[in-house]
């Protein structure tokens, strides 16, 4: 019987390898794809996309009981025993965000900022990811403190905007760490930061970038056809689109009155548990198809689906 | 490279000479041997003020975007950018010669210099000698005229309003029986009319005048339309800028209740202005201006004639019209003949209007064999792409800052704007050339580009625009340069002390990103044309470069900058207001204004609102100079040479020991 000859696609480009974590830690290795996710005939796909939950170093106020239910007893205990429950949960990694920096929550400065990250790095041997409170004057003051105590830790480091890039590329270069690039929702906005970032000398192999994640419901498709267009970019030789992608389907997909609110919804929308796992389920399997390397995740249940999707779609037995 | 060879370098037109080790710069020769050599950018291959030519002798040249293959042929060569491959004789040009070759590529109105009388002219003049009444001949005056001008001119069916028919007999006695008959010819059949009737002999004082609307400027060109000689031109802010900016804005105010009238107003106001303004330099009578065309984009039209223009702001973007109805002088309130009748140019379309139609005629386009890119670039940037046999316009919104408007410093380029920037990179020191060579008071948009492009090549600016405050070169002199202001960080182009006006000439972080934008709209208007079209940028023959803002453009600053396409210079051609040159050519011919009337229904309109490439393309270009620097190759060489001689001067400094 004549074989079926299955048409493949040979690409030019290949995303970077971006190694997080290592030295005496775990180091958790992604990008490297030469195809478009899960295409295994076409290409090759040597990490699996990796899964970071989202800790925060004040007890959140704002997130959805459903969070408050899994989370509430370590956020309690502290940020030690919340870092490692994440672990036990399935992360490949840990997100911690510096929230205490905020001036409305506590406004605490780079003492307590490199306190914080060393309680993580001393409960659990995964990569981490640091997070500012997303206040360009503080994140620099904060994420500074933080590379310069944990030289050579490969910590990722972010957000970092078009607007205050310089301070914490420089430091990321400066220190070994990983920056993380941010921009809104747009393959050029995107690339020019990657171009910005790239032109102060850091190498290529140390940015990932962080094309901002619409939720479900909320600009899930249009964050889905930007990161399309950013792969398929990459795919075809724009090294300043090839940098792996990290996603928060996590903090977006419990924002919205969808995953938070219990009582006084259409009685078809379920109960609110269900609810709100789905949305962040869906939210990061969409975007794992799109490209993601990096989910940063909350719910321990929607990290469980989306690592059996991962693994599921990684398989090449089909 | 055996440097221990030692060459002879001999500079013309002086003969010094010096003994130098193979592999010296050029310009290191030049400096040993006692000449004083000015170099703005500091050695970087960038201002061209080193320009030599090599007379005889070996020279090795590192590659460079500034001089072309013609001109590196001719033996020309940049000296801070040419090592010394052997026995040398290069010739230093004077100052002159140099500064000539920085200015390259400006252009003003260009219009023949030998004008001939126009051979179809839209307005006759005529010399009329009456036999006086007398009682065998008795004819009325009136008649009279209408035989005395058919016999001088073959103009039957003349037409001869009530008003000029009222004044005949006191002018044919005061001018003892002898007149001059200003006749406007009809275009196609119909009949002429007579637009004055003047005592004595007045031949040659019939005037024209051309006017182009720009949202942001008016241009008026005055015309002796006997001679068809340029008599002068002037330009002012159209006062309707304090109604808006751009031509949305424009619209949305005429919506207003007096708001058509109010614009009518303040546009027929700036033309009078400068109609009166232009007459009195020379004394001359504005009732002498027997004929207006009006060339301008179709919401100004729109406006100058008090139509409604808010369909052209609603989709489908359809205007009143296109082609515009004849009306005379007083109609629109033109202080000139009052039969004068005014011919606006007409359009293609709601956003490509008869400017366009008008600077395509000026620029030839549409004779070309080979494929050309008209760039008409003021507050909207037009762009036309095509040749004899077809030709394809779309039009973009790009704001005023390029017409000096809404920038901060900014200023049109008039005397005492700065034209020209450089900056050296080491010290990050400006040099600017100055319009009329005062002290500065502004800048133009030529001179914010330049300023543009020499702060993103020295690094003072990042690819988005974003001033460096923490630039780590300049030492004291050049990081004084960079200032705090309510606007962001700026970057001083002239000190008030040295400045006409006072105060610091600056540019602030908000003008760049202005800038930045206003660039970004009109090479994606190009953009998506080419790609739309399916061309590529490399098969264009010539790019035709239009609009008030195209006299002064520097080629070289604004490929670096990313507003003209990636290709040799040589392909450039500056063109000035090449609507009101078209505006010109249609005044004094009817061939002409037939020639455009036919442009206008040839040229095919892209609507940009309808393709979503735009937005996509216009995100791509805020940047220095685009997102995909593989469209911009040279300037990716300019970058690299840039960091290259950066690299190298920095070891050349520490060798020095300082």
């Amino acid at each position: 019987m004549p074989a079926i000859l299955v048409p493949t696609e040979k690409w030019a480009g290949k995303v970077r390898e971006v190694t997080l974590g290592g030295d005496s830690r775990k180091k958790v290795v992604v990008g490297g794809e030469t195809t478009l996710p899960f295409l295994h005939f076409d290409g090759v796909i040597p990490h699996a996309p990796a899964i970071a939950i989202d800790v925060e170093d004040v007890a959140p106020q704002n997130w959805s009981p459903v969070l408050g239910a899994v989370w509430g007893d370590v956020m309690r205990e502290g940020l030690a025993a919340w870092a490692r429950k994440a672990v036990e949960a399935g992360a490949d990694m840990v997100a911690l965000t510096l929230r205490s920096a905020d001036p409305d929550m506590g406004n605490t400065g780079p003492a307590e900022a490199v306190e914080a990250v060393k309680k993580v790095l001393a409960a659990v041997d995964v990569p981490l990811i640091v997070y500012g409170p997303g206040i360009a004057a503080k994140d620099n003051e904060v994420l500074v403190a933080v590379s310069d105590a944990f030289a050579g830790k490969r910590l990722a480091l972010g957000l970092c905007e078009d607007k205050n890039y310089r301070t914490i590329v420089a430091t990321c270069m400066a220190n070994g760490h990983i920056v993380i690039a941010n921009s809104p929702i747009d393959i050029n906005l995107a690339k020019q930061l990657n171009i910005l970032i790239t032109d102060m000398d850091m190498p290529g192999d140390r940015i990932l970038m962080d094309p901002t994640t619409g939720a479900l419901g909320y600009g899930l498709e249009y964050t889905y056809s930007v990161m399309e267009r950013l792969r398929v970019a990459a795919l075809l030789g724009d090294s300043m689109t090839a940098m792996p992608m990290i996603l928060n389907p996590g903090r977006e997909g419990w924002r919205f009155k969808e995953a938070k609110t219990r009582d006084g919804v259409p009685t078809q929308w379920g109960d609110l548990e269900g609810r709100g796992i789905a949305w962040e389920t869906t939210t990061a399997i969409a975007q794992l198809q799109a490209g993601a390397d990096i989910l940063v995740m909350r719910h321990p249940k929607a990290v469980g689906l989306v690592k059996r999707a991962i693994a599921s779609l990684m398989a090449t037995n089909y | 490279m055996n440097s221990s060879s030692r060459c002879t370098v001999t500079l013309l037109p002086d003969k010094r000479q010096r003994m130098v080790p193979e592999g010296t710069l050029l310009q290191d020769a030049v400096r040993q041997a006692g000449i004083d050599a000015d170099i703005p950018c500091g050695g970087q291959g960038r201002c061209g003020r080193c320009l030599v030519r090599i007379e005889k002798g070996q020279v090795w040249r590192r590659p460079n975007a500034h001089l072309t293959s013609q001109q590196i042929a001719l033996g020309w060569a940049l000296s801070c950018q040419t090592e010394v491959r052997g026995d040398v004789t290069a010739l230093l040009f004077p100052e002159k010669v140099r500064e000539r070759f920085v200015v390259s590529g400006t252009a003003s109105l260009k219009v023949p210099r030998r004008v001939r009388p126009p051979r179809d002219p839209v307005i006759s003049q005529y010399l009329l000698e009456l036999p006086p009444p007398s009682l065998k001949d008795n004819l009325a005056d009136l008649e009279r005229l209408r035989r005395a001008l058919a016999s001088a001119s073959g103009v039957k069916n003349l037409e001869i309003d009530l008003s000029v028919a009222r004044g005949i007999h006191q002018t044919l006695v005061e001018g003892s029986w002898k007149a001059t008959a200003v006749v406007e010819h009809a275009l196609s059949g119909g009949s002429s009319r007579l637009v004055a009737l003047r005592p004595g002999d007045a031949v040659g004082t019939s005037l024209g005048l051309a006017i182009d609307i720009g949202t942001t400027t008016v241009k008026v060109v005055l015309v002796n339309l006997r001679s068809g000689r340029i008599i002068d031109t002037a330009s002012a802010f159209n006062r309707q800028m304090s109604c808006g900016e751009d031509v949305i804005s424009r619209i949305v105010y005429s919506q207003r209740g007096d708001g058509v009238r109010h614009l009518q107003r303040l546009v027929r106001e700036t033309i009078n202005g400068l109609i009166a303004e232009v007459c009195a330099l020379h004394e001359l009578e504005p009732e002498h201006i027997d004929h207006v065309v009006v060339a301008g984009n179709t919401i100004m039209i729109h406006l100058f004639l008090s139509m409604n223009s808010r369909p052209i702001r609603e989709e489908p973007y359809a205007p009143m019209a296109t082609s515009f109805p004849a009306v005379s002088a007083p109609e629109v309130g033109l202080r000139v003949n009052p039969r004068a009748s005014v011919y606006c140019v007409p359009a293609v379309a709601a956003y490509v209007g008869g400017d366009i139609t008008a600077g395509i005629l000026g620029s030839r386009l549409h004779q070309r064999e080979g494929l050309a890119l008209f760039m008409d670039v003021g507050t909207n940037g037009e762009i036309v792409l095509g040749n004899s046999d077809w030709m394809a316009a779309c039009a973009c919104s790009a704001g005023p800052a390029f017409e000096g408007a809404g920038v901060e410093c900014g200023m049109r380029a008039t005397n005492g704007a700065i034209e020209d920037v450089t900056i050296n990179y080491h010290t990050l020191e400006p040099k600017v050339r100055v319009i009329g060579g005062g002290a500065p008071q502004g800048i133009c948009g030529s001179g914010m580009l330049a300023a543009l492009a020499e702060m993103f090549v020295t690094g003072i600016v990042d690819k988005v625009g974003r001033v460096n405050t923490a630039i780590q070169r300049g030492q004291e002199s050049g990081r004084r340069r960079i200032v705090d202001t309510s606007h962001g960080p700026a970057y001083v182009l002239a000190w008030a002390s040295e400045s006409d006006t006072g105060q610091d000439i600056l540019l602030t972080e908000v003008d760049i990103n202005n800038l930045i934008r206003t660039k970004g709209a009109i090479y994606a208007g190009v953009g998506v044309m080419l790609r739309g079209l399916g061309i590529d940028a490399r098969d264009i023959d010539a790019v035709l470069i239009g609009g008030a803002f195209g006299q002064h453009l520097n080629v070289e600053k604004s490929i670096i900058v990313g507003l003209l396409p990636d290709l040799p210079w040589d392909k450039f051609h500056f063109l000035g207001n090449t609507a009101a040159l078209g505006a010109y050519q249609v005044l004094i011919s009817r061939r002409m204004r037939r020639k455009v009337e036919e442009i206008a229904h040839r040229v095919t309109y892209l609507e940009l609102v309808a393709d979503n490439s735009f937005m996509n393309e216009f995100i791509s270009n805020l940047f220095l100079p685009h997102t995909d620097i593989d469209e911009f190759p040279s300037v990716k060489e300019v970058l690299a040479q840039a960091s290259l001689n950066n690299t190298q001067a920095v070891a050349v400094g520490e060798r020095g020991g300082r």
